[in-house]
């Protein structure tokens, strides 16, 4: 009985040891994952997929009851904008006409001139379109899931909102893909002032208005200039509005995005037919080291 | 008197429905508010599951609830896998040691707790992300989520206690 007693209570000590070293094994793993998602670790990702397969569908079922919300919210924004919407409407209208005419002249100018320098055009996009399901799980970061059904999205396709860059794919897994916005810390998207044609690389920082960086200190760049995709890297292709130049202080230049996020039900992930899209992004990331 | 499998099966279950609820608001929390701003204002609403459950239930909220909590948090944001994982249980662990003291605390003293562990969690986590990523981030816009989260406190806290009146026993089952 005694025996069976000491028995019993170094059992129960056993125990609590195990525990209080698994509780350390959790940590220390917990640890050696944030060392390892640093080099993209095949398990890490496969993890972070498993999970996104798992918790997407859960995810499109809870923001369902908010998508309707929002749609109801948004019903009755635009009624109660509609008249002044309508001025704003018939103004760019008339501006729009101007410039349609300007186009037509410039494109017959632009095919003529490509002939004669024998230019070959780049591949045509194509685009799919893709649904919000969900936003970032904290503070720290920018990013959104979509549901993309069977469609092929590869990993580091350009996103677009309205007509502007918003982001570009980061995970792919299943039916979802996670996209990081061109706000959140990790992008960084090579650009141009479409003006002066400036070059520079816009960084995000967390916050609403990303900044242009490496640019010349002495640059022509003024509030309100546009700045579009460069395709250096070959990452995105040229050309893109991502957003305007909001403010310059010292040398700090914040640009905030053309697309209105608040607005954005569906995204559109376009195929420019940069093939090995990844590949090219690594090479792009090892030659600036 | 041994417990049959449908027993043990039950008991199983009634200890992870503190779990089940903090994904169940996670997953509400998640869902697009359409707007760049208003993300900020978005409450950790794990953060708060976490230190709620590991205070006032802490046998059925172990570091591997903490764990999955800190995984699915990680998977739903950028930041690098792994870390949530770790401020989840070093949350775990800061409110298991003060449940020693405050376990039976009123809910303005609870919320002043918290106020203080969330703080001390989210300058921590600002610091070692501005590390990570070699660049200073903003910690005014930290520091609104912080505050967004102390103001949703009483709301997601209301929540779990309604859970935990209705759902659970009252007194203590162990696995």
């Amino acid at each position: 009985m005694w025996r069976r007693g000491v028995l019993l209570i170094k059992f129960s000590e056993l125990r609590v040891n195990f525990r209080r070293f698994f509780v350390f094994i959790l940590f220390v793993v917990s640890f050696l994952t944030v060392l390892m998602s640093k080099l993209d670790n095949v398990i890490v990702e496969a993890a972070h997929k498993a999970v996104m397969d798992v918790t997407g569908p859960i995810m499109q079922v809870v923001e369902y009851p908010s998508r309707i919300v929002h749609r109801v919210y948004t019903y009755f924004y635009d009624i109660s904008h509609i008249y002044a919407d309508n001025r704003e409407l018939r103004a760019e209208n008339k501006q729009m006409l101007i410039l349609q005419n300007k186009v037509r002249t410039l494109e017959v100018e632009n095919q003529l001139l490509s002939r004669l320098l024998n230019y070959t055009p780049p591949a045509e996009a194509t685009f799919m379109s893709a649904k919000i399901i969900a936003e970032s799980g904290d503070n720290f970061t920018h990013m959104l899931l979509v549901y993309i059904g069977d469609e092929p999205v590869k990993k580091g396709q350009i996103v677009l909102g309205d007509e502007s860059v918003i982001g570009r794919v980061d995970k792919v897994s299943g039916h979802y893909a996670k996209i990081i916005l061109v706000t959140d810390i990790n992008s960084k998207i090579p650009v141009v002032v479409e003006r002066t044609r400036v070059r520079g690389i816009l960084t995000g920082n967390n916050t609403a208005m990303p900044t242009l960086l490496f640019t010349r200190s002495t640059a022509d760049i003024q509030e309100g200039d546009v700045v579009v995709t460069s395709g250096v890297g070959g990452m995105f292709p040229a050309g893109l509005p991502i957003g305007f130049v909001n403010t310059i202080s010292g040398g700090d230049i914040s640009v905030e995005t053309m697309a209105d996020i608040s607005r954005v039900e569906y995204v559109r992930i376009v195929d420019y037919g940069l093939s090995n899209e990844e590949e090219i992004r690594m090479d792009f990331f090892e030659s600036d080291k | 008197m041994r417990d049959s499998w449908q027993e043990k099966f039950r008991i199983f279950l009634l200890h992870r429905i503190p779990l089940v609820t903090t994904f169940i608001l996670m997953f509400i929390f998640f869902t697009p508010v359409n707007s760049v701003q208003l993300n900020y204002f978005r409450p950790t609403v794990g953060v708060i599951c976490v230190y709620y459950w590991a205070l006032k239930r802490g046998y059925m909220f172990s570091y591997i609830s903490a764990f999955c909590v800190g995984f699915l948090t990680d998977v739903y944001s950028s930041s690098p896998l792994g870390l949530n994982i770790l401020f989840m249980m070093l949350l775990v662990f800061v409110t298991d040691w003060l449940g020693r003291y405050f376990q039976s605390a009123s809910f303005g003293l609870g919320w002043f707790i918290f106020g203080l562990v969330g703080l001390g969690q989210i300058l921590l986590k600002w610091l070692v992300l501005t590390i990570y990523f070699g660049h200073i981030l903003s910690l005014s816009e930290v520091m609104l989520s912080y505050f967004s989260t102390l103001l949703f406190y009483p709301f997601i806290v209301s929540i779990n206690v309604w859970v935990q009146n209705h759902l659970l026993p009252q007194e203590r089952i162990n696995e």
